[in-house]
């Protein structure tokens, strides 16, 4: 960027002639000049913030267009150009240019935003709080699932999952390798649940399911599916095949007057512990 | 004399425990310069070199705090036992049953469990593991709770290729993060006890192990024998000194010279371990009153006469000031 504006003084330098010290606005020199800089700092926020790709590009060639463009501005205080000259107005047109760019971006980006929410809707439904992710499988944590079991209002089903033998996995395998169990088993899950479904680590190797709309019936279905899909599964661990079971339990999780998420929550986890 | 050793001593191997935390912490890209701060520990230190246990504490406290996470504790206990130290944890390998590994653990603490001192009590129709300071963190005593739970629970069940029906009494108020009790511990957890024990029918004691070898473990506590012996930390030795001596009003000043040191010395060194003569003999006795209360279905007479107080009256008084409760309110909150 340093590079391409100091090629972009040079035809001021040699076409035009310098404009003596006194007659030099200032105000305009730190206004057009600070919008270069200001463009200039946003593409490589971008560029260093975003994974390449086709927003990212348009969002960066639309800064690195006004900042060219206001940068000519800039020189305009500094040099002047004949009223003939019809190529210093074009280079000053790169800003309007810049910001049609810069449009065109934002509106490929909102679409793009789009599909991760869609993408993440079963992660996080209604309501968005980065501090609630667990760090090894990013899914909701238990806080963000109370937080959810209290503001839920109609009928729901609450599933708890647990690995069997995860224990072994770690022992034998290493935590490193139990880790990849979990982002494995989070994804399977994923895939196999509606868009109105809240996935959870609950902890450990504890996985929680709630399930908007869902008769209890329903939910236990839905649940031995996720099992059936989950000991389909193959792991390849470095030192071979791992073989991954799940036990499930399975609860009505309706607001009732008396009854906290608290105790649902201890209620399932006795179940599977004894199933 | 009785041997101890102080928080500030070196004494436990810089590749065992502490390596076990840093490897983890970094595993979760905390930054060794956040995981170092103020413990004065050397990353480079070679294989023999030693960590004071107040260092340690200093390490655990870095991590739990760099690492912001409610599981930390959790998962550091699942890879604590049986641990590297040789013989000890040979021995623990190859435990016939569960009888046998706790009372391993209890013998070998200040190798297996250098932080805190397990000890094991059985009475008719329950068997108990209790957990006291070794070298005291009060305010790290939950996480090191959970730590040390943990490890005995995931040992016991990778040993013995089960889920243990434990059941659990924690000296605090229940946390936000049950969720990680339920599922590293199980679900009969109680909080808002006077102690930290960890609860189970007496039948379980005996049943043999799949992969435990009564002659093998025999063999390695042999070795553990032959070994230089690695002394208690104080709080655990004053425990088990307090312990045996409750009935007979113990003072610091007789301890002190039990313990080879000066009473100021002793009170020093209490002061810098966080607690003080009082405080300790007082945790002792209320430890015995609830064992009395639960075991043996002991009434306040008995346990006043047993402690050697006046009357039942002075001993209510004394309990509450202990406890913060009366002996009936918590024999009741015992009882459900």
């Amino acid at each position: 960027m340093a590079v391409a504006c100091t090629l972009l003084a040079l035809p001021y330098a040699a076409a035009g002639t310098a404009k003596p010290l006194h007659t030099w606005k200032w105000f305009d020199v730190a206004s057009e000049g600070g919008t270069a800089l200001a463009a200039a700092a946003w593409c490589l926020i971008v560029l260093g913030s975003r994974p390449d790709g086709r927003v990212t590009r348009l969002l960066a060639a639309g800064f690195v267009s006004i900042m060219l463009g206001s940068w000519a501005d800039c020189m305009d205080e500094f040099f002047a150009i004949g009223k003939a000259a019809l190529w210093d107005n074009a280079l000053e047109a790169l800003v309007p240019l810049g910001m049609a760019i810069l449009t065109a971006g934002m509106v490929c980006w909102r679409q793009e935003q789009a599909c991760l929410t869609e993408h993440l809707k079963k992660r996080e439904r209604l309501f968005r709080d980065h501090r609630a992710f667990d760090r090894v499988t990013q899914l909701a944590d238990a806080r963000y699932l109370r937080a959810q079991l209290e503001r839920e209002r109609g009928a729901c089903a609450l599933v708890l999952l647990d690995i069997d033998g995860f224990h072994r996995i770690n022992r034998e395998h290493g935590q490193a390798e139990g880790d990849r169990v979990l982002q494995a088993v989070s994804h399977m899950l994923l895939l196999n649940l509606r868009s109105d479904d809240l996935l959870c680590r609950y902890a450990g190797d504890r996985f929680a399911v709630l399930m908007p709309g869902l008769p209890e019936a329903a939910a236990r279905n839905a649940a031995q599916h996720l099992c059936a899909m989950v000991a389909m599964m193959r792991h390849h661990a470095a030192t071979g095949e791992v073989a991954l079971t799940l036990r499930h339990s399975c609860a009505q999780a309706d607001a009732v007057p008396g009854r906290t998420p608290d105790m649902v929550l201890a209620d399932l986890c006795r179940q599977v512990d004894a199933a | 004399m009785i041997a101890w050793r102080g928080a500030a001593e070196p004494s436990i191997p810089a590749h065992q425990q502490p390596a076990l935390v840093l490897a983890f912490a970094r595993s979760r890209d905390a930054a060794d310069s956040a995981l170092l701060r103020g413990t004065g520990l050397d990353p480079l230190a070679g294989p023999g070199a030693l960590v004071a246990p107040a260092q340690y504490l200093d390490l655990l406290a870095n991590a739990l705090r760099a690492l912001d996470s409610p599981d930390t504790s959790f998962m550091l206990g699942q890879q604590l036992l049986p641990g590297h130290d040789g013989a000890p944890s040979n021995a623990l390998v190859q435990a016939p049953t569960l009888r046998e590994a706790l009372a391993i653990l209890c013998r070998w603490h200040a190798r297996l469990t250098p932080l805190l001192r397990p000890r094991f009590e059985t009475w008719d129709g329950m068997a108990a593991l209790y957990w006291v300071d070794s070298h005291g963190a009060p305010g790290l005593r939950p996480a090191l709770v959970e730590m040390h739970m943990t490890a005995v629970v995931a040992l016991c069940r990778w040993l013995g290729g089960e889920r243990l029906p434990w059941r659990f009494c924690f000296n605090r108020a229940a946390p936000r993060h049950v969720e990680q009790h339920h599922v590293h511990l199980g679900s009969a957890l109680r909080f808002d006890c006077q102690f930290d024990a960890m609860l189970i029918e007496p039948e379980w004691l005996d049943r043999p192990w799949p992969r435990g070898s009564a002659l093998a473990a025999a063999l390695a506590l042999r070795a553990a024998e032959g070994e230089p012996e690695r002394p208690a930390g104080l709080l655990a030795a004053l425990y088990d000194y307090l312990l045996e001596r409750v009935r007979m009003a113990p003072v610091l000043e007789r301890t002190a010279s039990d313990f080879g040191v000066s009473p100021a010395t002793l009170k020093r060194q209490l002061a810098r371990h966080g607690t003080h003569f009082q405080a300790e003999l007082d945790q002792v006795r209320t430890h015995v009153a609830l064992w009395m209360f639960h075991a043996q279905g002991a009434d306040n007479e008995a346990v006043a006469r047993y402690l050697g107080f006046h009357d039942a009256a002075n001993f209510r008084r004394s309990f509450k000031r202990w406890t913060g409760l009366t002996p009936l309110s918590l024999r009741s909150g015992l009882a459900g």
